[in-house]
């Protein structure tokens, strides 16, 4: 009654929560505890077994048991990111997709006539040199010649040279004079050159203009190959050089390339297209390109309901040398997505009815951490160079033109211009086309790391096209529909127009099936708790609660197990020490109480988060009581209940 | 009373649970459940209690709330897919060859040459706008009967506001110089009604093509069906050579269907009456080899101007939809066509919404007179067909008839262009159908890889012609050439099948072994424990009910005997002290009397383990002193 208030309390709260060490008073103790009183299966088996060989194979089966649930859970972790695929299909009304038609041959050749006469001079020079090709006998027009040249450096830079016998001895077409060539030479495709037994090779030679003994050598099998390479070469410095308006007046217009237009039964003409200027494919039209804010959509499926055109194919007006085949390239593609009509069009018969059905799957990939694909494009370090949404091909063509750009100064003519950029000619960047050449055989090489930086979409759009033809128009309706097609194009030319200069498209949605393909997470952390507590229980029947236990008991129980003993040895030390030099022997009691089984150790342990809380208790309780029989057969966990005795020793060191 | 008494008895007799109180239920199945927390409550000290407490209470909600997303998950019905690719033996796909043309020009001439007259003046007028052509006069006089009920007109759209609308035959030729590239069809619903439509086109070609289509089903509508047979191409005449892997066929193998867009087709193999081919290798050598003619300058010029073969694999028993799904062949070419089966196998409801046969769809499908299976495309047909009847009166030629309604023709139903297109353009009608139409749960489709070459080549041209020229005609003189003449190869690709299959991602087996996971998981427990933690909930109903009984009784005894303190022991208690020997322990635990010795100096009871249980200590502080 004579106590302080506030030490009243700390014993009440001593009292009601009155704090405990380990379970047991030494770690075998603890672990025969632990075996006893866990709630997993295997452990109880090894303490009640009786015999040796008998517990040694018990605890060989919970050893076993661990290791199975170890491996199976680390099995479970490791396949958590993986995906499963499902296809779901459904019918419904579909966007119908954008679909832009080019002419192949980019520009008319008769507006081009100014500024490709020069060019047009050379290669009919060339032609003439090497394969005898007089001009009498080809339909290019003879106006080119009237051109009075006054001889362009460039063509005599990157003149066509003739090969002999794998000998360094060219023959250049212009002067006609054999000569050596100089500085170190590498074909670009060597294997074949080396395996051709042609005597004649024609090819080209890019020098870098800064040291003249860098050369690269290109040479083709086929002179075909090598004048159109040429050709083309040279055909992109002038272009680079052409504003863009301009290019788009020299090339066709939507008049000229669109006869009639029929979508979803209905009839559609020019407005309905979209212009896109394609850098070579000149001017191409985009059907249903969404510029205006709606995009069509198709809800019955059949050629009938889909876009039919008829294009006029003007073959008069190709260029000889930049194009040798007649028709139209068409794509079918997202209003989203930029068309690479050069790398992926479906070309188009001229006097013929290509039909194409489509077919529209949509796909879905999970990205990171699943697989390695980018959502938006965001997060890929090359700058989208294409006003459209990202793709592998944007980020591929970006990032070589951005390499382009670093490495020659100037941009690639195919690809759309970086900001502060500006397209390559001769004229300000003479040495342009060495280092394209070369840098294009790096970025085919994957030198340039533009195949490891750039990822392919998460999710795309696909239309898988079946293309089939029919003859268009039929021999007895050829003559009608002729006179009537031209009566359509009427007050633009009065001749009637030709079978092969029209070609007649039909996009169509085979069905109004939409497939989609997506990936879904195969597990959520629900499934796999659900798959750690199956493979616990199974082998176990152990739960979190085991594993708290195992904490408890193996971490925090051990531990301050170990450090009590350390913290008893020391003391002894210590005693024994102090004994040592007062010369007294041993208390009978001392040695009690040092037997483990003696409770009264207990609470010598080192404070641990149980015994953080102890305070010490009020010493108004002197009576000494005799301690219970150290029977270890009857002590069980709650032999440290007696703790009056216990802090009571505390107080009187 | 004997009657309550009774009632208790046998309360008590059900009971024999594990105590009165709600406290000694709740220790003693803290005790002996199997869940692995409960246990630990009354196992361990206050503190320590008190965590278990909250561990046990969190894992159950835990428990609980995965158990709900595990539920929700299974009741989504989700579905993963397996893909398999290879070859196996497969039966051939049915093919259908159609001529593009629907019937021979020779013999439909006599039908269409008051037709065919007509448009041959417009076109003249259109396109040689000046008077005095000399064909004109020598010509007989023209039928405007057809022209009155649609007429061609040309509309000039210079003023957008006042187009200027000329009907070509009636209007002065003069006029018609200013004309912009406009030519257009107008569709009158009743003759010199104002309900008009004009349908615009901004191609002479197509508004002609569109017209003479129009104007040439009204006439071929009225034309008996076995008339129409006969006037499209025969199979023998069509159908030249047949080769299937090493056997020969002919055009007996081939079954004849009328087809509404094409006139006459064949099917190879459609398994109606015999079983369907097999085919179990891959490459040219073992497919459908064919030789077809379709003879082009038989053609109906107005009709159409595509000219080839019209072909189309589909599966057996299935209708042909060409226009959907059908490919051209070109005439003078040999195409070869190989084939992939990329299947697609649904689970049809609750999983995905698709139909197994189509007799849950509630659009009646006018293609089953065919004997043909459900399919989506059927089924919009059916559906276009439907609403055609309901709302015109007549059934449009390009679909199958419902029972007792006729093809819509200009002499009976005079306005049925206009009602025909005004339905056709609707998109509410179209939305209609596509939302009552479903698709098939097992969807086939034949992916074809095309290829094309010149056929016959020049140098065999000649013998080539011969021979099937005499073979068809007997005669020596060669009636075929390039512009008739296709060969066809279908055949299956090295990898012929792609299925793509569905199975249910969850069953009742995967949320009966998550559900049991999660529970295992966090608390160790099972079905049983479960059944325990009932049992415990029927045992404290249980204890209610003896507590209000012994709570009235207590109110009636005080009543009667207020004059004692306490109030005694209840009977059941009395009974069950006595009966309840499993739990006598408990008792002792739970009861404070056993504890509430005073710290006297003594020998405090022995340890022995059989003696003593966890409530001792757990309950003995809270009566020690005080």
């Amino acid at each position: 009654g004579a106590m302080a208030p506030g030490k009243k309390i700390t014993a009440r709260i001593k009292r009601t929560l009155p704090v405990r060490g380990p379970q047991a008073p030494t770690l075998s103790e603890l672990m025969r505890w632990y075996c006893l009183n866990t709630n997993t299966h295997g452990c109880r088996r090894i303490v009640v077994s009786r015999g040796r060989l008998r517990r040694f194979i018990w605890i060989l089966l919970t050893l076993s048991a661990v290791g199975l649930i170890l491996w199976q859970c680390a099995e479970l972790l490791m396949n958590y990111y993986s995906a499963s695929v499902s296809v779901t299909v459904q019918f419904q009304k579909l966007p119908f997709p954008a679909v832009t038609i080019c002419n192949i041959n980019p520009y008319k050749y008769s507006s081009m006539k100014d500024y490709l006469s020069e060019l047009d001079k050379e290669t009919k020079k060339a032609l003439e040199t090497f394969y005898g090709f007089s001009e009498g006998k080809s339909k290019v027009r003879r106006s080119v010649d009237e051109w009075n040249s006054t001889g362009s450096d460039f063509f005599k830079q990157i003149p066509l040279l003739k090969f002999e016998d794998f000998s360094k001895t060219v023959t250049d077409f212009r002067s006609g004079q054999k000569r050596k060539i100089e500085g170190s030479v590498f074909h670009k495709d060597s294997s074949i050159v080396n395996s051709g037994d042609s005597n004649d090779i024609i090819g080209f030679q890019l020098c870098d203009a800064n040291n003249s003994s860098e050369c690269a050598l290109y040479t083709f099998s086929s002179g075909v190959n090598a004048i159109q390479e040429w050709y083309k070469l040279h055909y992109m410095n002038i272009m680079a050089q052409i504003p863009l308006e301009t290019k788009e007046k020299l090339s066709y217009s939507a008049d000229d390339l669109l006869l009639t237009c029929f979508f979803d039964g209905l009839s559609c003409d020019k407005r309905h297209f979209t212009r896109f200027h394609h850098p070579l494919h000149g001017n191409c039209y985009t059907f249903n390109s969404g510029e205006n804010g709606t995009i069509l959509s198709t809800s019955t499926g059949g050629s009938e309901y889909g876009l039919q055109v008829v294009l006029y194919i003007d073959e008069a007006d190709y260029n000889p040398f930049l194009v040798t085949s007649t028709g139209a390239k068409i794509i079918v593609h997202d209003q989203n997505e930029y068309p690479f009509i050069e790398d992926i069009g479906t070309e188009i018969e001229t006097a013929a009815a290509t039909s194409i059905g489509m077919h529209f799957t949509r796909s879905r990939k999970l990205s990171k951490p699943y697989s390695d694909c980018t959502e938006t494009g965001a997060d890929i370090p090359v700058e989208n160079l294409y006003n459209k949404s990202y793709s592998l091909q944007i980020c591929l063509h970006s990032c070589f033109q951005k390499a382009m750009v670093d490495s020659c100064g100037c941009a690639q003519y195919a690809q759309p211009l970086p900001a502060g950029a500006e397209y390559c000619n001769y004229k300000k960047n003479p040495n342009w086309m060495y280092c394209y050449y070369r840098l294009h055989e790096k970025f085919v090489k994957e030198q340039l790391g533009c195949q490891q930086i750039c990822k392919d979409a998460c999710s795309f759009k696909e239309w898988a096209l079946t293309t089939s033809i029919a003859q268009w128009p039929s021999t007895v309706s050829e003559d009608w529909m002729l006179r009537v097609l031209s009566w359509d194009k009427g007050q633009k030319i009065n001749k009637k127009l030709n079978k092969t200069d029209l070609a007649n498209v039909m996009v169509f949605y085979k069905d109004l099936n939409e497939r989609f393909i997506s990936e879904n997470p195969a597990n959520t952390l629900v499934i796999l708790l659900s798959n750690f507590g199956g493979q616990l229980g199974l082998w176990m029947s152990c739960s979190v609660v085991c594993v708290i236990e195992i904490v408890e008991v193996f971490f925090i129980d051990s531990l301050s197990i170990v450090m009590r003993r350390q913290w008893q040895k020391a003391k002894k030390w210590w005693n024994d020490r102090k004994r040592d030099r007062s010369g007294k022997p041993l208390q009978a009691s001392d040695l009690e109480r040092q037997g483990h089984d003696n409770p009264a150790c207990v609470d010598e342990d080192l404070p641990t988060f149980n015994t953080a809380l102890r305070l010490p208790l009020p010493q108004d309780n002197p009576l000494p009581r005799t301690p219970p029989p150290n029977y270890s057969t009857l002590r069980l966990e709650t032999a440290f209940t007696e703790q009056l005795p216990d802090t009571l020793e505390v107080g009187q060191h | 009373m004997n009657l309550k008494k009774y009632f208790i008895r046998a309360l008590h007799r059900l009971q024999k649970g594990p105590g009165y109180t709600y406290k000694e239920l709740l220790v003693w199945y803290c005790d002996n459940t199997n869940t692995h927390g409960p246990k630990r409550i009354i196992k361990e000290g206050p503190k320590k209690k008190l965590i278990w407490f909250f561990l046990t209470l969190l894992f159950a909600s835990l428990v609980f709330w995965q158990w709900g997303i595990l539920i929700n998950t299974y009741l989504s019905y989700n579905v993963t897919s397996s893909l398999s690719i290879g070859f196996k033996t497969m039966k051939f796909p049915a093919v259908t060859v159609c001529n593009a043309n629907p019937f021979k020009y020779s013999e439909v001439k006599h039908l269409l040459k008051e037709l065919d007259r007509l448009i041959e003046a417009a076109l003249e007028r259109i396109l040689q706008p000046t008077p005095g052509n000399s064909s004109e006069n020598a010509s007989p006089p023209l039928d405007l009967g057809l022209w009155h009920q649609i007429p061609l007109v040309l509309i000039d759209e210079h003023d957008k506001d006042n187009p200027i609308i000329l009907d070509i035959f009636e209007s002065n030729q003069t006029a018609l110089v200013n004309e912009t590239a406009a030519g257009n069809e107008t569709a009158c619903s009743h003759q010199g009604s104002d309900n008009c439509t004009y349908r615009n086109f901004t191609s002479a070609a197509q508004a002609v093509t569109e017209w003479y289509i129009l104007q040439s089903t009204s006439i071929l509508s009225k034309v008996p069906l076995h008339e129409r047979i006969r006037m499209g191409y025969q199979a023998e005449d069509m159908i030249l050579a047949c080769l299937y892997g090493a056997e020969p066929c002919n055009y007996k193998n081939f079954t004849q269907i009328y087809h509404p867009d094409h006139g006459n087709c064949y099917i190879f193999n459609w398994g109606m009456d015999e079983e369907a081919l097999n085919s179990s290798n891959p490459g040219a050598e073992f497919g459908l080899k064919l030789i077809l003619d379709i003879s082009q300058q038989d053609y109906i010029p107005y009709l159409s101007s595509a000219a080839g073969a019209r072909l189309m694999l589909h599966q057996q028993k299935s209708f042909p939809f060409l226009k959907d799904q059908g490919i051209y062949a070109m005439a003078g070419t040999e195409t070869s066509i190989g084939v992939l089966v990329d299947e697609l196998e649904r689970m049809g409801y609750p999983y995905s919404d698709c139909t197994m046969n189509g007799s849950d769809v509630p659009v009646k499908n006018l293609y089953s007179q065919y004997n043909t299976s459900y399919s989506i495309q059927a089924c919009l047909r059916s559906c276009f067909q439907n609403h055609m009847v309901e709302i015109c009166g007549c059934g449009h030629y390009m679909f199958p008839l419902p029972e007792g309604v006729n093809y819509c023709s200009n002499e009976d139903n005079p306005g049925w262009a206009y009602c025909y297109s005004s339905l056709r353009s609707s998109i509410r009608h179209r939305q209609i159908c596509i939302d009552s139409c479903k698709e098939t749960c097992n969807d086939t489709q034949y992916k074809m890889t095309i290829s094309m070459a010149d056929w016959p080549s020049e140098a065999s041209e000649d013998w080539i012609f011969h021979i099937l020229s005499y073979e068809r005609d007997m005669s020596t003189n060669v009636t075929l050439d390039r512009n008739g003449i296709i060969k066809l190869n279908i055949y299956f690709q090295e990898y012929n099948y792609r299925t793509i299959s569905e199975s249910a991602a969850t069953t009742i087996v995967w949320l009966l072994s998550s559900l049991g996971g999660q529970f295992g998981f966090w608390m160790g427990g099972s079905v049983l424990c479960l059944i325990e933690f009932g049992e415990i909930i029927i045992d404290s109903l249980w204890i209610t009910i003896i507590n209000v009984i012994s709570w009235c009784r207590g109110l009636k005894q005080k009543r009667v005997q207020a004059r004692y303190p306490d109030a005694p022991p209840t009977v059941s208690e009395l009974v069950e002290a006595h009966t309840n020997l499993g739990f006598q322990h408990e008792d002792a635990g739970a009861l404070p009397r056993d504890e509430a010795l005073p710290p006297e100096p003594g020998t405090p009871p022995p340890n022995y383990d059989s003696l003593r249980v966890q409530p001792l200590d757990v309950l003995g502080p809270d009566s020690d002193v005080e």
